[in-house]
């Protein structure tokens, strides 16, 4: 592969961003399929593809999603806050006004009600019945493939975990989506959220530094060891 | 042999094997354990005092805590459960020395449980839970909402 194709996937990978506020506008259906091509690709043990994907356009089914994902978030938001901690979280807003306006939208849960807002909303679900490695592995990698492919080609994508993270929650996500409810049957992991961004968020986000990160040859060691 | 020790030790495997997978998510994942119980008791009552005082009643009558006290406040939000002599403080135990601060409390998922069950609440969170194995004591704090609009409703509970 060309050094100038690497360094395009980099510019990728680091320029995409978590999108939560769309344009109205419709994702036409081949960038659509393109993106679950790309999941299609996606990296999984022994080949066993437990992947499965719910595509979502309908309005009223995006307006349950969204509600369910404001209650989850909202809901231990609000106790975070009512203990603290969020207040702690963004002690860095130095602006008073803005402060509590950010809390506020986080701890009402609005911060997770995009679903409402973007055109698609793609459920990211395993089957546990066909033999897997560890799904939320290979779903995860499913994701990330989706998201880069859509930022690629100029949409902007959100990964959603919190709303289906609590296990009665995630009961209630299948049953919006007709979704088998048996534990044993398919596992939620997420849903991605797809639309035509209608914000602009600077990147490249704040990251630890290589070297906070990486240990070489054994845990803890963070002096490179010299080659040839 | 030590039927409750031998029930706790294999509690706390599951439990400690759940944290290494899902870290701060294991709490969530975790809230239908100790159901099983409490919809097995016909539990009545036409308002959450009611209620969360017929689970404390069966809790107890079951032998799987001695003492259960509670309290709502912060706008109706805040649960506050003060759980003594409970069955399954020797898990709490190995897993803070496994270092992992308890997470999961089977007797307050039970009230969780039927709060959303018999009365309808939107959700539930455990927000807190403090288990003092010096003094046999848990302390924990849950949010209840009674409705979607309660989602939102702060207050301080420090003060509370």
């Amino acid at each position: 592969m060309a050094e100038e194709n690497l360094q395009d996937i980099l510019e990728v990978m680091t320029s995409r961003k978590s999108i939560r506020r769309y344009k109205p506008d419709p994702v036409p259906d081949e960038m659509l399929d393109k993106i679950l091509e790309a999941a299609r690709w996606a990296p999984t043990g022994e080949n066993y593809q437990p992947w499965r994907f719910i595509v979502v356009r309908d309005q009223e089914t995006r307006n349950r999603i969204g509600d369910l994902a404001k209650v989850g978030s909202g809901s231990r938001m609000t106790a975070w806050y009512c203990l603290g901690h969020m207040q702690e979280r963004f002690a860095g807003i130095q602006d008073l006004e803005k402060r509590a306006k950010v809390l506020k939208f986080m701890y009402s849960g609005e911060v997770s009600e995009f679903a409402k807002q973007s055109p698609v909303v793609i459920a990211v679900i395993g089957t546990l019945m066909e033999g897997s490695v560890d799904v939320p592995y290979d779903l995860s990698a499913a994701i990330e493939n989706m998201l880069l492919m859509a930022h690629s080609m100029g949409l902007g994508g959100c990964w959603v975990h919190g709303p289906v993270a609590a296990t009665r929650d995630a009961r209630k996500f299948k049953e919006i989506l007709g979704i088998p409810t048996g534990m044993g049957e398919y596992k939620v992991i997420a849903y991605v959220s797809i639309g035509w961004p209608a914000e602009a968020r600077k990147y490249p986000r704040p990251k630890k530094n290589l070297e906070e990160l990486v240990y070489w040859e054994k845990f803890g060691q963070t002096e490179r060891p010299h080659h040839g | 042999m030590d039927r409750n020790a031998m029930l706790n030790e294999m509690l706390f495997r599951m439990e400690e094997v759940f944290w290494h997978e899902l870290s701060d998510c294991a709490p969530w994942k975790t809230e239908y354990v100790g159901i099983d119980f409490i919809q097995s008791q016909d539990i009545k009552g036409a308002n959450e005092q009611e209620v969360i005082a017929s689970c404390i009643e069966r809790i107890k009558a079951a032998g799987l805590a001695e003492e259960v006290d509670f309290t709502i406040s912060g706008k109706g939000i805040l649960l506050k459960l003060r759980v003594r002599g409970c069955k399954l403080m020797l898990k709490e135990t190995l897993l803070r020395k496994s270092g992992i601060k308890p997470y999961s409390c089977p007797i307050a998922n039970m009230i969780r449980d039927q709060l959303i069950e018999k009365l309808g609440y939107e959700t539930t969170y455990l927000a807190d839970l403090a288990a003092d194995e010096a003094s046999g004591a848990c302390a924990l704090k849950v949010a209840i909402y009674a409705t979607p609009e309660k989602v939102g409703e702060v207050s301080d509970w420090s003060k509370e």
